[in-house]
């Protein structure tokens, strides 16, 4: 088991945001994050990465992580081009990444012509392919993605996908939030809802009781669909 | 350690070559305190060796204060903060990183300062001119390990170059004079127990040092 979460709560002040919540993730394992806004998700995604501390609670992994994170913000050094970017995440997580390692990283992304190129000058879509640059690229045990989705176009999306689904076979764990699990073309994964403080997880997007483009409404995840397993 | 505080110190310092204006900023406003306390002088009147001296520390402590708060302003707007503390290092590597970029920045404008100080006070070059350098550098250290911290410390605040000013000038007092008795010596002062001063600049060297170590990390991961 690469991560096991333990009767995890957190306060926002006086507000409980979550409680209890327990939660494991295997090497290989897609776990789809979903929730209404407000729910916690990305507070969660902070615990599991150790930017934040739970109120009560554990996060147990059974060895040091390599984790790659994919928050609402790029990472990105506006003054310097994407291949410095990408240069000094490589060489900080200590990774052997030659030259044309980059520009094949570069060119999946998208992003070869503007290799050179201050990221300042780039628009919302290509930071966020940016960003996912470096972060595929430092190869993680743990992969955190915050709503990666947002901002890119079908074909960006793709490589999102195709990405995601190589780091899991590679062994990487991977919890990803997004508001539409089943958009999301990726095979065995499994759907966690965060809602009412509580989280259910559920065995595949088929068991997920969800509305075809997004989360389920309120109270429909009481009930899991027949074949389906629920566990909250 | 070493090795990844090297990498961010080349980074800050590739971001700050890359925006010159910031440290031509810091620099101005050090060039600016000189030649303002130039207009106190008579014509053809030479300042003391210690007064410059004064001056000259004066002069570059605004120039840290500005600079330790650009430093940790890079990490400050794209959540690059969180890439940081990802990384597989201490986060110790980044006060080190950002103290060893700022020395540089700090002795680059402080060979500003050098020229004008000259130039406007009326300054000379004594008999030990040679040591200049190094008690500067050693100064320094102790500088840019308190601001590092402190500059990590204030960061999203209001303010923060105020609040950087008021935190570290207290605690930097004791390097300062130091600098300033043994800097005069460079100048042509007299020499008032020039090995005692260095030594108390290098036992604060070690506090600064001692100190950041275990605080920074409390400093640096404070939640949003």
């Amino acid at each position: 088991m690469l991560l096991r979460l333990r009767d995890i709560a957190r306060f926002y002040g006086p507000r409980l945001i979550f409680s209890d919540i327990s939660l494991d993730l295997s090497g290989g394992e897609i776990l789809l994050l979903c929730g209404p806004n407000g729910a916690g998700k990305s507070t969660l995604l902070k615990i599991i990465a150790g930017l934040m501390r739970p109120a009560s609670g554990k996060v147990l992994c059974d060895k040091e992580l390599n984790i790659g994170m994919i928050g609402p913000q790029s990472c990105v050094y506006s003054e310097l081009s994407a291949s410095e970017n990408l240069r000094f995440w490589a060489d900080l997580h200590g990774c052997r990444f030659s030259d044309k390692d980059m520009q094949d990283m570069l060119e999946r992304m998208r992003l070869a012509a503007f290799a050179d190129e201050k990221a300042g000058t780039f628009s919302t879509g290509m930071l966020q392919r940016l960003n996912l640059a470096r972060v595929f690229m430092l190869r993680p045990d743990l992969l955190l993605l915050d709503e990666p989705a947002s901002g890119l176009d079908e074909p960006s999306l793709a490589v999102l996908w195709n990405e995601t689904a190589a780091a899991a076979e590679r062994g990487a764990g991977i919890v990803m939030i997004t508001h539409h699990p089943r958009e999301a073309p990726l095979s065995n994964c499994r759907v966690a809802l965060l809602e009412n403080r509580r989280l259910c997880v559920y065995d595949g997007i088929d068991a997920f009781p969800g509305r075809e483009n997004g989360p389920p409404a309120a109270g429909t995840a009481a009930a899991a669909p027949a074949g389906g397993e629920r566990r909250c | 350690m070493l090795r990844t505080a090297l990498i961010i110190a080349r980074k800050d310092l590739r971001l700050t070559i890359g925006r010159s204006g910031d440290l031509a900023q810091a620099a101005a406003l050090g060039l600016l305190l000189i030649f303002i306390f130039s207009l106190s002088l008579a014509p053809g009147q030479r300042m003391s060796a210690q007064s410059a001296a004064a001056i000259f520390w004066m002069a570059s402590a605004f120039c840290q204060v500005i600079i330790f708060s650009m430093l940790h302003a890079y990490e400050e707007n794209n959540g690059q903060k969180q890439g940081l503390l990802l990384a597989p290092m201490p986060v110790q590597s980044v006060w080190l990183g950002k103290a060893l970029a700022g020395i540089v920045l700090l002795m680059i404008a402080q060979a500003l300062f050098v020229p004008a100080l000259i130039v406007f006070l009326g300054q000379e070059f004594g008999p030990v001119w040679k040591a200049g350098p190094s008690v500067v550098l050693v100064c320094d250290i102790g500088i840019a390990g308190a601001g590092s911290l402190m500059g990590a410390l204030v960061q999203g605040q209001s303010g923060k170059e105020s609040l950087l000013g008021i935190l570290v000038f207290p605690l930097l007092t004791p390097l300062f004079l130091g600098g300033i008795r043994v800097g005069s010596l460079a100048f042509g002062g007299a020499d008032e127990g020039i090995g005692d001063w260095m030594g108390i600049c290098l036992a604060f060297d070690a506090v600064f040092i001692a100190a950041a170590l275990p605080l920074f990390p409390f400093a640096y991961n404070a939640e949003g």
